[in-house]
């Protein structure tokens, strides 16, 4: 009996009648997730012994869960899959995981991502590469990638990841399960590991939307060590779920969406993805949604990639200027501290890392400000004021996550075609605006998942789950785990 | 000869309970990395979160400069690899500085000049480094600690501007009550630029910059010997290289640090961890309430009010407490001028030999006041007066008291003193002769005399009048 | 014209070295990125817009009250340095 594969209601019953402890939940989470390590890769450290519940009372309590290994555990061992932090042991919390803990969510283990959070594919950690649990060839995307696999392969119910362009999404939608990024500042990010401190989100990877509702439900909140967090909004998200929809509107993207624009393609998986949203549009629309297909200038969304790698390059460069190999992280060798500082950062990143550091501080110089990184906050507003401006007329817009199924490790990936260029990288548009948005599994093709993914205003994320609820309930995608489980 | 021209960078640590992102405690501890939080370390995960009390006391002393306030607090990053900087970069301000386009008055030689002030700006301090044979130990207390920093225009001429400045600078600090402001201690900073040019020269000459200057002194001793190694170079017809140069206090030269080629692109940008907090002008009111009458302003109104001199006026502006002390003497009634001379000769004398501020003596303003009334009422003498003070710093009693319990009061007596002097002249016919014949300062022996035996209670300057009356009678 | 000379100059004030492909591979990345950011500078009235910093205003940020909390001990402090000496983190001396 597979009590992990379930859902947080059927875990809960289950606990409160008696049928299982969380003892029993632990370790059958634990025993799953080495079971499956040396296949998929999902954690960097399993627990041995569950943490003692501090709260027996709450909907989380007793429950299974993981963290993406850039979230800050006292104690626990936190690499951000990066050589230069493997021994790095933080002595404080970050508020997130206080915040599971106090509800009694228990702790299985930190799940591998792409090195500092930087990379889309789960191939960069320092303890290897991720594979996706619907077929060990193909990767589940990044950089929450351990987070996906474990949730995909019914390690457990839920897990937390950070999202800084699509790093929760993504993956979500390569595994066939349900990716949250709340709007910015609803959870806080005090103890995330920065990357991009003004597009990172803690979000939340679940297979279905009530979990990812009860799970947000227990970690937002305005935190006093995060000047960024927002004020509560005192909503419980998993009572607002069945909500009506009906009278809601949403648009989707001409340039990205519509099937006249990909004539040409021979891309079979990318025609049938769009076809799987087009279908899925109908359900929608029986639902009482309006759906309107809205046009947005193609150069703007061209944009979309260049001006996410400067922004994220950028601040990424200044955020892990705090690894030095001094007071903590790898140390590295020398006769002079310069040489000392040089020699950690050189062992201690990967060439990937150092090659987005170089062109992030290319891009703060002095001389390139103006043209690059000021620039690249130009084009963000504009997005930004774009999609804000549409809101007025819709609650949100639904687009394929994707353009198509989890690449195979050995594809050869163009990152400037269209598909690359628009349809792989509109997710960042969530993070540009703040606005919360979701990624929920809309089938397959070529028996590999696909998703579906809403936004909506910042601040309404209840109204982003419950469309999100509703739409999920119509497809019945729901609470998938990934054929690699067994 | 050349022109000097001079700009200041001072660096100011800000008095607070907490430093300035973080929730550690901000004080000096000789234990090592006793008081330092995850925030201060840079640690993965951490965040800045502003302290509102060191935001407030910087706009304080951005008011206090007539500085331009900004709409709003918002900070930048500054990026650069330090051991001392465990975030590899310093949250500080570079878009919206707390203050621009300020002024401080100074005087050197009774000439008033305005200093323009660029900019002040709120920063954090780096951890500290101490040195040893072939290692060095990081300690991170000061790490985060507020600090504000404040440009000048270059508009300084001398040494003794430059130290006139600094001089006034750390009164603003004191009299705001925003910092120590002890050098020794660190918690006052300055690095100097300067520069020398012709004095028919349109164009500023190249600048070099003087860093880690830790003390007053220093910065006199350090730009003096720059005018001197800047002016033979010029003398010779070289060339000033623009550089950084370290002053060194135990052969009081500069060393080169490093050429402008070498300058670090700092790479800027907003912190975005800090979201812009909104300045209301109710808010910069409030803070405009608490600050108080500066020196500036002080000496002005001491020497044009109370007609005191440049020198005593700056003697009492000193402190704050002090100014205050004797405002308050003035309130109640006290002749300025006396007030001023028994403050600066007798109380600040009491204080500096006993280590003593001025709120711990016993004397209350009320207390120097009713004893200089008793004075200007010719109840004692002066000199008497001189003796209960100092008596009754000593003792810490009531002036007034004292003058009672000796029986010291002042005989005014004409008819008193008229016996007194018939008697010493008669005794003393010889005396008369030779005052006559020109010895006239033999007076102040007969005064003493009357004083004798009045004992020491009649007022010598009637005393005085009444003899020379006297013998011109005989 | 980025050239790999530069690249290595960048990365090395960045406190590291890479190899000698790596900084190939850098160079085409540059080159890509340079020129999709050269189109974005050409957008009409790009000049006129305010670089966004943050997701959306932030009306609630609120100061920090001045209280001493959340201090880490010495122990915790130093855990995670290589080299510690009297409670200090020890480097080779620096030199300025």
């Amino acid at each position: 009996m597979s009590y992990t594969e379930k859902s947080i209601d059927e875990i809960r019953a289950s606990l409160d009648k008696g049928e299982v402890t969380s003892e029993e939940l632990f370790e059958e989470a634990r025993e799953k997730a080495l079971k499956y390590q040396s296949d998929y890769n999902a954690f960097v450290t399993i627990l041995d012994k569950k943490e003692e519940e501090k709260n027996k009372k709450t909907i989380l309590s007793g429950i299974p869960y993981a963290l993406k290994d850039n979230i800050s555990t006292k104690g626990i061992l936190t690499t951000a899959s990066s050589n230069i932090l493997k021994d790095y042991v933080p002595v404080y919390d970050a508020t997130v995981y206080r915040k599971l803990k106090e509800a009694g969510a228990v702790l299985v283990g930190k799940n591998v991502l792409d090195e500092l959070a930087m990379g889309g594919i789960g191939t960069t950690g320092h303890t290897g590469v991720v594979r996706n649990p619907w077929d060990k060839n193909r990767l589940i995307g990044g950089s929450s990638a351990g987070s996906a696999a474990a949730v995909a392969l019914g390690i457990v119910p839920f897990a937390i990841g950070s999202d800084t362009g699509d790093s929760v999404r993504k993956p979500a939608s390569f595994g066939g399960i349900v990716g949250f990024k709340p709007t910015y500042g609803r959870i806080s990010r005090y103890g995330l590991f920065a990357f991009a401190s003004s597009l990172d989100h803690i979000a939340i990877l679940t297979r279905n939307v009530k979990d990812a509702a009860y799970v947000t439900n227990i970690v937002k909140g305005q935190d006093e060590y995060d000047m960024t967090s927002l004020p509560d909004d005192g909503k419980e998200y998993a009572k607002v779920l069945d909500n009506s929809v009906k009278g809601k509107k949403l648009f989707y993207i001409k340039e990205v969406c519509n099937l006249e624009n990909y004539k040409n393609n021979n891309d079979l998986e990318l025609i049938e993805t769009l076809q799987k949203f087009h279908q899925t549009l109908d359900k929608v629309r029986e639902l009482g949604i309006e759906v309107d297909e809205v046009s947005i200038d193609r150069k703007l969304l061209s944009a979309l990639y260049p001006a996410y790698m400067t922004i994220s390059c950028a601040e990424a460069t200044s955020n892990n200027a705090n690894l030095i190999g001094i007071h903590f992280g790898l140390r590295g060798e020398g006769k002079t501290v310069d040489e000392m500082m040089f020699d950690a950062r050189t062992k201690g990143f990967s060439e990937l890392i150092k090659r987005r550091f170089v062109l992030g501080s290319f891009i703060l110089q002095k001389e390139n400000q103006e043209r690059l990184f000021l620039n690249a906050g130009r084009i963000r507003r504009m997005i930004v004021d774009k999609i804000n401006e549409l809101f007025k007329t819709y609650d949100g817009f639904i687009m394929p996550t994707s353009g198509g199924i989890a690449p195979k490790f050995d594809e050869e990936i163009d990152r400037l075609s269209e598909r690359y260029l628009i349809l792989e990288y509109h997710l960042v548009i969530g993070n540009f605006g703040g606005f919360p948005s979701i990624t929920i599994p809309n089938g397959f093709v070529n028996e590999m998942p696909i998703g579906i993914n809403i936004t909506g205003r910042v601040m309404e994320d209840d109204i982003v789950l419950s469309i999100a609820h509703q739409i999920e309930s119509k497809l019945g995608f729901k609470n998938q785990i990934a054929k690699g489980a067994k | 000869m050349y022109k000097v021209v001079i700009g200041l960078e001072v660096h100011c640590e800000l008095k607070t309970n907490s430093k300035n992102f973080s929730g550690a405690k901000n004080i000096y501890s000789e234990i090592p990395n006793s008081h330092v939080s995850v925030v201060d370390l840079g640690f993965p995960g951490t965040l800045p979160v502003v302290n509102k009390e060191a935001v407030k006391k910087a706009l304080k002393v951005a008011l206090a400069l007539n500085c331009e306030i900004p709409d709003e607090v918002i900070f930048d990053r500054k990026n650069y690899f330090y051991p001392d900087l465990p975030k590899g970069y310093q949250i500080t301000q570079a878009k919206k500085p707390m203050g621009r386009n300020g002024y401080l008055m100074i005087n050197v030689n009774d000439i008033d000049k305005k200093i323009g002030i660029r900019q002040l700006h709120l920063e954090e301090d780096t951890a500290s480094l101490d040195h040893y044979g072939t290692y060095s130990l990081i300690d991170y207390n000061r790490s985060g600690v507020p600090l504000i920093e404040i440009v000048t225009e270059p508009c300084m001429n001398s040494a003794a501007e430059a130290l006139a400045f600094l001089e006034s600078l750390r009164s603003i600090f004191l009299y705001c009550d925003v910092s120590e402001a002890k050098s020794d201690k660190g918690q006052m900073r300055c690095d100097v630029n300067i520069s020398l040019m012709k004095e028919d020269a349109k164009e500023f000459g190249t600048k070099v910059e003087l860093k880690n200057i830790n003390s007053f002194t220093n910065v006199k001793d350090a730009i003096e010997y720059e005018i001197k190694r800047q002016s033979e170079i010029l003398d010779q017809g070289g060339k000033i290289l623009q550089e950084t140069r370290r002053f060194d206090d135990q052969d009081m030269k500069t060393y080169s640090m490093r050429s402008k080629v070498d300058a670090i692109d700092y790479k800027y940008y907003v912190e975005p961890n800090i979201p812009p907090v909104k300045i209301s002008k109710e808010y910069l009111e409030e803070i405009k309430k608490e600050i108080p009458p500066l020196q500036y302003e002080r000496i002005n109104t001491y020497m044009n009010e109370y007609g005191l001199s440049r020198y005593d006026a700056t003697v009492l502006v000193r402190e704050k407490a002090i100014a205050e002390y004797f405002e308050a003497t003035i309130r109640e009634g006290a002749d300025p001028k006396l007030a001023s001379n028994w403050i600066t000769a007798i109380i600040l004398g009491h204080l500096n030999k006993f280590e003593l501020s001025i709120n711990d003596i016993f004397i209350t303003p009320k207390m120097l006041t009713n004893l200089i009334k008793m004075v200007n009422d010719k109840t004692i003498s002066i000199k008497q007066g001189k003796e209960v003070l100092y008596k009754a710093l000593d003792e810490k009693k009531d002036p007034t008291v004292i003058v009672k319990e000796s029986g010291m009061k002042q005989i005014i007596d004409v008819d008193a003193i008229k016996n007194w002097v018939m008697e010493v002249l008669d005794e003393m016919p010889e005396a008369i002769t030779q005052y006559k014949n020109g010895k006239t300062n033999i007076i102040d022996y007969l005064v003493g005399q009357v004083m004798k035996k009045s004992r020491g209670q009649a007022n010598p300057a009637m005393t005085m009048s009444m003899l020379k009356e006297e013998i011109e009678k005989r | 014209m980025i050239t790999k000379e530069m690249l290595k100059d960048y990365a090395n004030k960045l406190m590291f070295d890479m190899k000698e492909e790596e900084y190939e591979t850098l160079q085409k990345e540059f080159d890509v990125i340079l020129r999709q950011m050269d189109l974005i500078g050409e957008f009409e009235g790009i000049k006129d817009v305010e670089p966004m910093t943050f997701p959306y205003v932030i009306y609630h940020a609120k100061f920090r009250e001045d209280v001493v909390k959340d201090e880490i001990s010495t122990e915790e402090a130093l855990m995670n340095a290589k080299d510690v000496k009297d409670n200090q983190v020890r480097v080779p001396k620096v030199v300025e």
